[in-house]
C-alpha cells in the first residue's frame, strides 16, 4: 500500500502523533548554542539517531529528519555546499534509526531570504533551491515532506510547489503564527488554508510561536473550510527570558491535556514544537492516540484568499463585488504608467476600491506594446504585498495567466475560461494545478450564444469537461454574460433566465460584467444599479463592478420603479434612461447664526466650507475685519485651549488653522483695500537650522502663527546661519524662529544667535524641535517653545516686551 | 556575512501608535465621527504610500570595555552605556529600517500648505510603520536564534541615545549597506529619507 494512502487511512481511524523538538534534544546531548545542526548530526549521527530513537518509543507515528534548515543559502553560511548529499545522508540517518512502521518525514524549514516582493529572492530560485533539498531526501528514503515554521505564504507555496513538482508524496504545510493570529509577514491561518489547500497540501495547519492554547484557536476558527486534514505542533508553551535564558515553562502534563482539545477542535496530526521532549510526546499519545479524529468537513470550498485575507462565496455570506477599475481599457493615465513599469495608479485604484467596498480586484494589465507577462508580474507582486483583497487574473493570454497564477500568493480567480477549444486546453490544466477557481464564460468558437438556452449548453459543456480534471461547481462561477441593451433590450432578459437557471436549476455561483449592460447607453450608473438588482433577484451572487455605482442598487428609487413596472425589463430600462438626476447639496443648518456657523467650521477643520460661510456672512453685512477679529481669530484661539487641555490632539488644531488660513486668504483682498483697519501682529522670521532637514515640525510652527495673525516669513529648511544673519538684516523681524531636530544639527542654533549678537541685531529668538530643551535654550540665549500653540503664546509675549 | 535584506515589510498598522504620536489621550480628547473618518482616511492613504523595506546583520563581538563594543570586523560602537546593556551579550545584531521614498515626498507636498492636517498624519503613520518595521527584524532574527538556542535582548538602541552618539550611525550605515537600499546619509549624520531608523539589539545564549 502506498504511504499516501495508509497516512489517510490510519487518518480516518486516529490522529497521527508527530515528534517532538529535535533542537530541545540536540543541546541536552550536547550541541553547542550557535551551531549547525546538520553539520553537528552528520559528525555526531548517534546522537540524532538516538533523538529519533526515543520519540518513536514515546509514540510518534511520524518522526522529522534534521533537515530544517538543509537548503542551499543557510548550508552555505556553515561552509557546507553539497545539499542532496547532506540531505540524504541525514535523512538516511532518520530512516536507520527507526522501525518501517516509524513513517519518515523530509524536513523542511525556510530558507533564510524572503521571496520577491517581500526580498529579493527570486519565486523560482526559491522553487529550485527546495527541488535542491527535495531531491536529497527522496534519496534519502522519507515517506512524506513536512514544510514547517513558515511566516511567509509565498515562501510555503513555493516549497509546496518544489514538492509537488518532483513526486506525488503525502505533504504538510505548517505556518507559525504570532499573538496577533497572524504570521510575521500578515497571513492569517484562514487565507493559508484556503491557499494552500488548494494548491495541493495534503495536511496544513501551524507550529512553533504559540503554546497549544492560542493554537487551538486557530485550529478552532478553520477547521469548518478545511478540505485536508489539520496539523497541530504547538511549543511546550510560549517561550519566556528569564535571567537571560529562554525558557518553556509548560509541563508535559499540562501540554498533553491541552492538546486533548486539539482532537476535538479537529486536528488529524499533533506533536510538539520547541520545549517538547519525547516526555511530552509519551504523555499525548497516552492522552489522545486512540480518540476518535474528525475528518474534513468539506470536499470542495468557493473561497478566493490573497496573502492577508479570504473571501468565502456563499449564499449565506453577502454579494461580492469584483473591483473592475484595474483596466487599462480607455484609461489613458493608467496605460501610461503600465508603460513606464510605474504602478502608483494601480496601487491607488487597489486602495480606493477596497475602501469603497470591493471584494476582489480584478486585474488586467493589457496593453497595446507592452510586455503583459512583465506588467502582471509587476501588478501581482505589487497588489499581493499590499492589499489583502484576493485577485481575479484578466488576460485573454493563458501564458500571462499561466504565471500569474504560480506567482500569485493566494487561491486566484482567472477570468476566464470560455469553451473557445486552445483556451480551455490550455487554461483547465493550469487552474487545476494551481488550485484556482475559474470565471466559466459561456461562448464557444462560435461565438456568444445571445439565447439563455444556448448559453445553458454550453456551461454544461465546459462543466463537464472540468469536472474531469476534478472540479466541482464550488469551483466555477458562471458569468451570466451580460451585453448592453444599446442593441437589443432582449439581450438583458437572457442574461436575467440565464442568471436565474445557474442560481436555482444549475445550483452555482454566478456573475455579471455589470458595466457591459450599459455600454452606448445614457445614465449608464443607474442602468447598471437597475439591472445588478434585477439580477440579484434572480440569484445573482457576484458581480465585476465599480463598487460606487454597486451601491446605487440598494436606493430606494430602484426598488420603487421595479415594483411600479412589475419587473418588466423594459419598461424598467425606459424610465433610467430618460430619467434625469441631479445630485443635491447638503443644505446648511437653519437659524443658526452666521458667526458661529463660521466658528464651528473653524472648531471642526472643515476648511471647505468656509469660503461659503464668509460669502454668506459678507453678503448678510458683516464687514471682513468683524469676521476675523469677531470670529475666526477667537475660534482658532479656542482651538488652542483644547489643544493645550489634549482635548483637542494634533490633527485637530493643524485642521482649525488650515481652515482659518483659508478664511485669511479669502478675505484677503478685501483686507488689502484697507490694511489700517486690521490688527497687525509681530513678525516671526522662522528657518530650520543648516544640516537639518526635517521641517515639518517647522510647517506646523508656521501655520498656527499664521492662523493667529502672526506675520511670517519662512526662509524653509537647512539654513545656514548666513543666511539667517542676512535675513534678519533685510526683514528686521520682531522674533526668529529655530527648529533642529538632531544632536548633530541643534549646535547651529548658538552659532546664529552668536553672529546675530556679534552683529548687533537685537531680535529675540525663539527655539524648538525634539532634541531642544528649556535649558539648552536658556544656555543659548533663546526661549523655548515645546509645540505650536507655545509658540503662539511666547510669540505673543515677546512681541510686546 | 552578508546583511538580510527585507525588501517589503508586512505589519498591521499600529494604529494606536500613531494616534498617541499625535496627540491623542483615551479619555481626554474628544473627536467627531467625521474627523475620526477623515483621520482614518489619511492613515489608510499613508500605508498605500509606505514601503517598508529593512536590513538585519549579525555581528560578533570581539571586545567590550568603557570605551564601547568592538566587533569582529574592527568597528567600534562607542558608547560605555551600550557596553553595559550587551554585557551578557557576545553578538549584536545591527538593523535598519526604512518608509520608503513616496510618504516622504507627500509630506513634503503637503506639508507646504496643501493639506499639513494629511501631512501630520501621514508623519506619524510614517514614524511608527518605520519603528514597527524595527519591532519585526527583531521578531524575525528571534524566531531564527531562537532555534540557535539564542536570543535578542528586549531593547534596541539607536544611535543617539544617552552616550550612543549620532555619529554611530555612519558606522551602521557602512555595515549594513544602506546604500544598496536607496538610503543617504547627509554629514550630520541623519538618514535620508528622513523615515529611516537605524538599531543595535545584543544576542544572548538561551
Amino acid at each position: 500500500m502506498d504511504r499516501k494512502k495508509k497516512i489517510l487511512d490510519i487518518l480516518r481511524k486516529r490522529p497521527l502523533i508527530l515528534d517532538g523538538a529535535t533542537g530541545t534534544e540536540l543541546f541536552r546531548r550536547g550541541m553547542p548554542a550557535g551551531s549547525c545542526p546538520e553539520k553537528w548530526v552528520l559528525a555526531n549521527p548517534d546522537a540524532i539517531k538516538s533523538v529519533h530513537r526515543d520519540y518513536e518509543r514515546a509514540g510518534s507515528d511520524i518522526v522529522y529528519t534534521c533537515t530544517f534548515g538543509a537548503n542551499r543559502i543557510k548550508l552555505a553560511q556553515h561552509g557546507l555546499s553539497r545539499v542532496r548529499e547532506v540531505n540524504r545522508k541525514i535523512a538516511s540517518l532518520t530512516r536507520q534509526a527507526v522501525n518501517k512502521k516509524t513513517m519518515v518525514c523530509g524536513d523542511i524549514g525556510p530558507s533564510g531570504r524572503f521571496i520577491e516582493p517581500y526580498g529579493n529572492l527570486k519565486f523560482e530560485d526559491a522553487v529550485d533551491l527546495f527541488k535542491e533539498q527535495i531531491r536529497g531526501l527522496l534519496s534519502g528514503g522519507v515517506d512524506l515532506f513536512g514544510i514547517e515554521t513558515m511566516i511567509d505564504i509565498q515562501e510555503a507555496r513555493a516549497a509546496l510547489i518544489a514538492v509537488k513538482e518532483l513526486t506525488d508524496k503525502f505533504v504538510m504545510v505548517t505556518m507559525t503564527y504570532e499573538k496577533n493570529g497572524r504570521t510575521l509577514n500578515g497571513t492569517d491561518p484562514l487565507s493559508a488554508l484556503i491557499t494552500l489547500q488548494s494548491l495541493g497540501a495534503d495536511a496544513v495547519g501551524c507550529n512553533c510561536s504559540s503554546g497549544p492554547d492560542d493554537m487551538l484557536k486557530i485550529i478552532r476558527s478553520i477547521k469548518p473550510y478545511a478540505r485536508v486534514p489539520l496539523v497541530a505542533k504547538p511549543n511546550a508553551g510560549m517561550p519566556k527570558l528569564i535571567q537571560g535564558k529562554t525558557v518553556f515553562d509548560m509541563g508535559a502534563e499540562e501540554f498533553s491535556r491541552l492538546c486533548k482539545g486539539f482532537i476535538l477542535a479537529g486536528a488529524n496530526m499533533v506533536g510538539g514544537c520547541c520545549g517538547t521532549s519525547p516526555e511530552y510526546i509519551r504523555q499525548l499519545k497516552k492522552r489522545i492516540g486512540n480518540s476518535k479524529p474528525i475528518m474534513p468537513l468539506r470536499k470542495s470550498i468557493s473561497a478566493l484568499s490573497s496573502a492577508s485575507g479570504t473571501v468565502l462565496i456563499e449564499k449565506n455570506r453577502g454579494f461580492v463585488i469584483i473591483g473592475e477599475r484595474i483596466n487599462p481599457t480607455g484609461k489613458k493615465k493608467m496605460q501610461e504608467e503600465i508603460r513606464k513599469g510605474d504602478l502608483s495608479f494601480v496601487r491607488e485604484l487597489a486602495g480606493e476600491q477596497e475602501a469603497q467596498g470591493a471584494h476582489l480586484l480584478d486585474v488586467n494589465v493589457g496593453v497595446a506594446g507592452v510586455n503583459e507577462k512583465e506588467a502582471m508580474v509587476k501588478a501581482v507582486n505589487t497588489l499581493s504585498s499590499i492589499n489583502p483583497l484576493p485577485l481575479v487574473i484578466d488576460s485573454s493570454n493563458p501564458e500571462v495567466i499561466a504565471l500569474a497564477l504560480r506567482l500569485n500568493p493566494g487561491r486566484s480567480l482567472i477570468n476566464s475560461i470560455s469553451a473557445e477549444k486552445n483556451k480551455i486546453k490550455r487554461l483547465l490544466p493550469l487552474a487545476e494545478k494551481y488550485g484556482a477557481m475559474f470565471i466559466l464564460l459561456p461562448l464557444s468558437d462560435k461565438g456568444i450564444p445571445k439565447a439563455s438556452g444556448a448559453r445553458k449548453k454550453v456551461i454544461k459543456e465546459i462543466f463537464a469537461q472540468a469536472e474531469k480534471f476534478g472540479f466541482t461547481k464550488d469551483d466555477i462561477i458562471v458569468d451570466g454574460l451580460a451585453l448592453s441593451i444599446a442593441s437589443n433590450m432582449e439581450y438583458a432578459q437572457e442574461t436575467l433566465k440565464t442568471i436565474e437557471w445557474c442560481a436555482k436549476v444549475f445550483k452555482c455561483n454566478t456573475l455579471v460584467g455589470l458595466s457591459n449592460i450599459s455600454f452606448g447607453m445614457p445614465n449608464r450608473k443607474w442602468i447598471n444599479a437597475v439591472f445588478l438588482k434585477l439580477a440579484r433577484e434572480k440569484g445573482l451572487n457576484s458581480a465585476i463592478a465599480d463598487p460606487e455605482s454597486a451601491k446605487l442598487a440598494d436606493k430606494p428609487i430602484v426598488k420603487k420603479i421595479i415594483r411600479e413596472r412589475k419587473n418588466n425589463v423594459s419598461a424598467i430600462f425606459d424610465y433610467f434612461l430618460k430619467a434625469s438626476f441631479k445630485e443635491k447639496g447638503k443644505p446648511l443648518a437653519r437659524g443658526v447664526p452666521v458667526e458661529e456657523k463660521i466658528s464651528r467650521v473653524v472648531l471642526e477643520g472643515g476648511k471647505e466650507k468656509v469660503e461659503g460661510l464668509i460669502k454668506e456672512a459678507i453678503a448678510k453685512g458683516r464687514s471682513p475685519y468683524q469676521i476675523i477679529e469677531r470670529t475666526v481669530v477667537p475660534a482658532i484661539v479656542r482651538a488652542g485651549e483644547l489643544f493645550d487641555k489634549r482635548k483637542y490632539f494634533l490633527p485637530q488644531l493643524i485642521a482649525s488653522a488650515e481652515t482659518v488660513k483659508r478664511a485669511f486668504d479669502f478675505l484677503e483682498p478685501y483686507i488689502k483695500k484697507d490694511r489700517s483697519k486690521r490688527k497687525q501682529k509681530a513678525m516671526i522670521l522662522m528657518a530650520t537650522v543648516k544640516g537639518d532637514i526635517h521641517d515639518i515640525g517647522k510647517n506646523i510652527v508656521v501655520l498656527i502663527l499664521e492662523s493667529n495673525s502672526f506675520r511670517v516669513i519662512d526662509l524653509g529648511k537647512d539654513i545656514s546661519p548666513a543666511r539667517i544673519i542676512s535675513a534678519i538684516k533685510r526683514f528686521k523681524p520682531d522674533i526668529v524662529g529655530l527648529s533642529a531636530l538632531m544632536t548633530t544639527t541643534m549646535i547651529k542654533m548658538p552659532e546664529v544667535i552668536g553672529l546675530a549678537r556679534k552683529e548687533g541685531l537685537k531680535c529675540k529668538f525663539l527655539v524648538g524641535g525634539a532634541v531642544v530643551n528649556k535649558n539648552y535654550a536658556r544656555e543659548i540665549g533663546a526661549e523655548y517653545a515645546h509645540d505650536a500653540i507655545e509658540a503662539v503664546r511666547l510669540a505673543g509675549t515677546l512681541s510686546k516686551t | 556575512m552578508e546583511p538580510t535584506i527585507f525588501e517589503r515589510i508586512t505589519i498591521p498598522v499600529p494604529k494606536g501608535l500613531i494616534y498617541r504620536r499625535l496627540g491623542y489621550r483615551e479619555g481626554v480628547t474628544g473627536i467627531s465621527s467625521l474627523q475620526k473618518r477623515q483621520i482614518e482616511k489619511y492613515i489608510a492613504q499613508a500605508t498605500t504610500l509606505i514601503n517598508l523595506k529593512g536590513t538585519g546583520l549579525v555581528i560578533p563581538i570581539k571586545k567590550k570595555n568603557t570605551g564601547g563594543i568592538t566587533l569582529f570586523e574592527g568597528t567600534i560602537l562607542k558608547s560605555k552605556s551600550l557596553a553595559l546593556l550587551f554585557k551578557n551579550s557576545n553578538e549584536v545584531l545591527l538593523m535598519a529600517a526604512t518608509c520608503g521614498i513616496k510618504i516622504m515626498d507627500a509630506i513634503k507636498r503637503d506639508s507646504q500648505g496643501r493639506d499639513v492636517t494629511r501631512a501630520v498624519v501621514f508623519d506619524a503613520t510614517a514614524s511608527e510603520m518605520t519603528d514597527a518595521a524595527l519591532g519585526w527584524i527583531m521578531e524575525y532574527f528571534n524566531r531564527e536564534l531562537r532555534r540557535q538556542d539564542k536570543c535578542l535582548t528586549k531593547r534596541r538602541f539607536s544611535a543617539g541615545y544617552a552616550d550612543f552618539v549620532l555619529e554611530n550611525q555612519k558606522l551602521i550605515y557602512r555595515l549594513l549597506d544602506l546604500k544598496r537600499m536607496g538610503i543617504k546619509i547627509t554629514k550630520s549624520c541623519i538618514l535620508v529619507p528622513e523615515k529611516s531608523v537605524t538599531a543595535v539589539a545584543g544576542i544572548i545564549n538561551g
